[in-house]
């Protein structure tokens, strides 16, 4: 009789092909993503914690802290009233020209966050009309804390409606029209009917836009001017460092940082993990 | 082709979806395996046709143990409930795909593939829709397009798996004539998958009778209205 | 612009002000900014700026890396997408969790950490005979790192919806897994590939953060586009940096229709 081991589905490859593959798979990531996390810790320590920890505590650093959670203080809110107001109007309402309002909502994905700080620079920058005039009664934009928040904003942007909108249309609008039957109010219907219904994902998307708001470079780099002590965010304070060979200070800055991408991701693959049984005990019946 | 199942028995982890069956499906008959959900049906045939492997007992064709043939070598003509065609190719690549699928040395030329295929259209009786693609057919057409595909490979069998289930009645009865005219056509043995029992008395030449992974009674339609074997199948074709 | 149908749904006036108005304050303002910087100039002018041999040099490095990164990334992606979505192995939501790590980690990080590892005395870098970082080898694969997740996470949902009778089908019409792989599964995964390439390749040709530490920035040879804006940002030469930017939003523009343009392909018979 012929033996069960021998048979393979159809639709799978030889365990030899798989195992291959899993193995090349594995190595590539672990090369390519997993080694450069592992340096940053790595170069944080190198001189112990103690030195580490010394840096973190000096005058550049907890400037640098302080400011980018300033940022972040302002850029998240203002991106999460964003996303829920477009989430809103685009999964709950039909209108002619909602597919360019989403093209337009993405754009910042596809701008280079420089191209992004160039042209904050050029419309609010000292030599601009917009920006002379402002400069001129005491509101200096570009090389100052608006300026940042403003980049910041504009390369985070898409990032919590994008989280919602899937889960919003996914959920239809049932549930609202149901609310409001019994007489419920908009905003009544809003706080108690669709904000718990996407918490997890307006969660996720806040984390995520945050994540992003604190390591942002490139925009920032353009409009902040880099002023040590008084514009220079975290991702700028460590390429300071970086280039005046502070090992040691810059990567247990960028240690930071890269701790609260990990505690994002981790937060991620909780919420899928929590939104995997949710779906499968009302998807299961 | 004869066919002969013997004390086939399948389990998946804790489920045993076939106790040892035994069946023997003469040549050129075509044959309806009927039952409610879960009996069992599927995992028959989709031993049959090479895409399960049972936990024990053999598959003969003509004789010869053909359990350990691949799906590749069984050639069974295979249609399944979904269709499962294949959406980014023409109507017309779907049915030849089975023959441009050969090692080159088999491999009939173009001239001969477009000509098999045109007849195979026209057999199912849908000559001018090669061009189109699977979503701009109906879903009566779609059964079609997947049994003439099953067709194009020169199948030694044919088996097919809930052939209707996804159609409206009046579709059904039409393509149920279909089926038999193109079996009595081509003389394959068909063992068809179905849970309405109007089909498979009306369809078949013999019909096979399933309960939780047994079989409860084999025979003409005519015997199994006049004998049922057990209560089930008493209740079950007078449901 | 917006008409709509009747709807009982409130908040239509208020979660469309906020939209529109933070959409046009904070995104199409600037954008428009500099757009309308290029028509006052016109094309000649700004060929002109643009056409001098270090631009030059550095839109086409910044594009041909960018290019050879978002290939790298297509088949090392589609790759990973299929082991993810189809093996179920050891550590599989642990490497799964590992694909978003470029999208979280901050560009300065990524930038010095790969730099670190590929210097001529870091852990990979010393075990090369020749130079990685501050040279172009560099820049691409700080240009993978950045661009990795976007071909995983377009392919991935692809193949987890591919129905499991459409493969079987193939194999019972005779064909061997590696013709099901290449005439039924690869074509479905097509589109949702070239997308996850062309989004990865828009990102590459503006990334700065991750490039500028490992590409040793020599004029013409390892000096990225957008890296050059910024030095002629810091020169206080307005003009030519504006003139860079158009370039770039250009290329960003067409990457963005040639994206549109291959989802609408794809959605032909679905
Ligand atoms: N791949 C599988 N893994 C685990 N259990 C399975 C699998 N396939 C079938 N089963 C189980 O085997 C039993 C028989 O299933 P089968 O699909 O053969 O029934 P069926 O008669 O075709 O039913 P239906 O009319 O609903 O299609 C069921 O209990 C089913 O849950
Ligand atoms: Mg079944």
């Amino acid at each position: 009789m012929s033996d069960v081991t021998t048979f393979r589905a159809p639709t799978e490859e030889a365990p030899i092909v798989r195992r291959i593959l899993i193995g090349v798979v594995v190595a590539l990531l672990a090369v390519l993503v997993l080694a450069p996390l592992f340096v940053v810790f790595a170069e944080a320590l190198s001189r112990g914690v103690g030195e580490a920890v010394k840096s973190l505590g000096s005058r550049d650093a907890l400037a640098a802290i302080r400011l980018t959670l300033t940022v972040a203080a302002f850029a998240v809110p203002l991106n999460a009233i964003f996303g829920l107001a477009a989430a809103w109007a685009i999964t709950k309402f039909d209108f002619r020209g909602k597919a360019f309002l989403i093209t337009l909502i993405d754009l910042p994905f596809s701008v280079s966050p420089v191209v992004a700080g160039l042209c904050l620079v050029l419309l609010l920058g000292t030599n601009s009309t917009l920006g002379g005039l402002l400069v001129a009664n005491g509101y200096p934009i570009i090389f100052a804390l608006p300026g940042i928040v403003l980049a910041t904003v504009f390369v985070t942007f898409p990032f919590i409606a994008r989280e919602l909108i899937p889960v919003m249309i996914e959920q239809g609008k049932a549930e609202e029209e149901a609310a409001l039957t019994l007489g419920a109010s908009g905003w009544r219907v809003f706080r108690t009917v669709t904000l718990p219904n996407i918490r997890w994902a307006l969660l996720y998307g806040v984390l995520l836009c945050n994540a992003r708001a604190m390591g942002e470079f490139g925009a920032v780099a353009v409009v902040s001017g880099k002023i040590r002590g008084e514009t220079a965010t975290m991702p700028i304070t460590i390429e300071m460092m970086y280039n005046e060979y502070l090992s040691v200070a810059a990567f247990s800055l960028a240690a930071v940082l890269a701790l609260l991408a990990l505690l994002t991701l981790a937060l991620k693959t909780l919420l899928e993990w929590r939104h995997a049984d949710a779906l499968a005990a009302t998807g299961g019946h | 082709m004869h066919i002969e199942i013997d004390e086939i028995a399948k389990s998946f982890g804790e489920t045993t979806a076939l106790h040892p069956v035994s069946l023997p499906i003469p040549s050129g008959a075509l044959v309806a395996l009927l039952g409610p959900s879960g009996s069992g049906k599927t995992t028959l045939l989709r031993i049959l046709g090479g895409l399960e492997f049972p936990s024990s007992g053999r598959v003969l064709f003509d004789g010869k143990d053909a359990t350990g043939l691949t799906v590749q070598e069984r050639r069974a003509g295979f249609v399944f409930q979904s269709y499962a065609l294949f959406r980014h190719m023409t109507v017309f690549e779907n049915i030849a795909y089975g023959l441009r699928a050969r090692p080159r040395a088999s491999r009939p030329p173009n001239a001969e593939i477009t000509r098999r295929v045109t007849k195979l259209l026209e057999l199912i009786q849908l000559p001018d829709i090669g061009k189109r693609f699977p979503t701009q057919l109906s879903g009566g057409q779609r059964q079609r397009v997947a049994l003439a595909r099953a067709l194009a490979i020169e199948p030694r069998m044919l088996l097919l798996d809930e052939p209707f289930g996804a159609l409206d009645a009046r579709v059904r009865k039409e393509l149920r004539t279909g089926l038999r005219e193109i079996h009595d056509a081509t003389g394959l043995t068909t063992v068809f998958v179905t849970h309405d029992q109007e089909e498979a008395m009306e369809l078949a030449d013999l019909v096979v009778v399933m309960s939780m992974g047994r079989i409860e009674q084999i025979g003409k339609p005519s015997d199994i209205r006049a004998r049922p074997a057990t209560d089930f199948v008493r209740e079950f074709i007078s449901a | 612009m917006i008409h709509r149908q009747k709807s009982a749904m409130p908040g239509f006036g208020l979660s469309m002000g906020i939209t529109l108005t933070m959409l046009s304050v904070i995104v199409i303002l600037p954008i428009a900014m500099l757009i309308a910087r290029g028509i006052a100039w016109g094309p000649a002018e700004v060929w002109n700026i643009v056409s001098s041999q270090r631009v030059l040099n550095a839109l086409f490095l910044s594009f041909k890396l960018s290019f050879f990164a978002a290939l790298f990334n297509l088949v090392f992606g589609v790759a990973l997408a299929w082991v993810l979505a189809r093996y179920p192995f050891p550590g599989r939501r642990f490497i799964d969790a590992c694909v978003d790590l470029p999208f979280a980690l901050p560009t300065a990080v990524a930038g010095i950490a790969l730099t670190a590892l590929y210097a001529p005395n870091g852990v990979f870098g010393s075990l090369f005979p020749f130079r990685i970082a501050y040279t172009q080898i560099g820049i691409f694969i700080a240009l993978v790192f950045v661009g990795l997740p976007f071909v995983v996470r377009t392919v991935q949902p692809v193949i987890a919806e591919i129905e499991k009778e459409v493969e079987e089908a193939s194999a019972t019409l005779g064909a061997t897994r590696l013709y099901t792989l290449r005439r039924v599964i690869l074509p479905m995964l097509t589109p949702a590939a070239l997308t996850g390439f062309a989004l990865s390749l828009a990102r590459s040709v503006g990334e700065y953060g991750s490039v500028i530490f490992i590409a040793g920035n020599i004029p013409n040879l390892t000096e990225i586009a957008p890296l050059l804006i910024v030095i002629r940002l810091e020169e206080f030469n307005y003009d030519a940096a504006a003139a860079i930017g158009i370039a770039m939003l250009l290329i960003s523009f067409a990457m963005l229709l040639v994206i549109n343009l291959i989802q609408m392909w794809s959605r032909r018979h679905v």
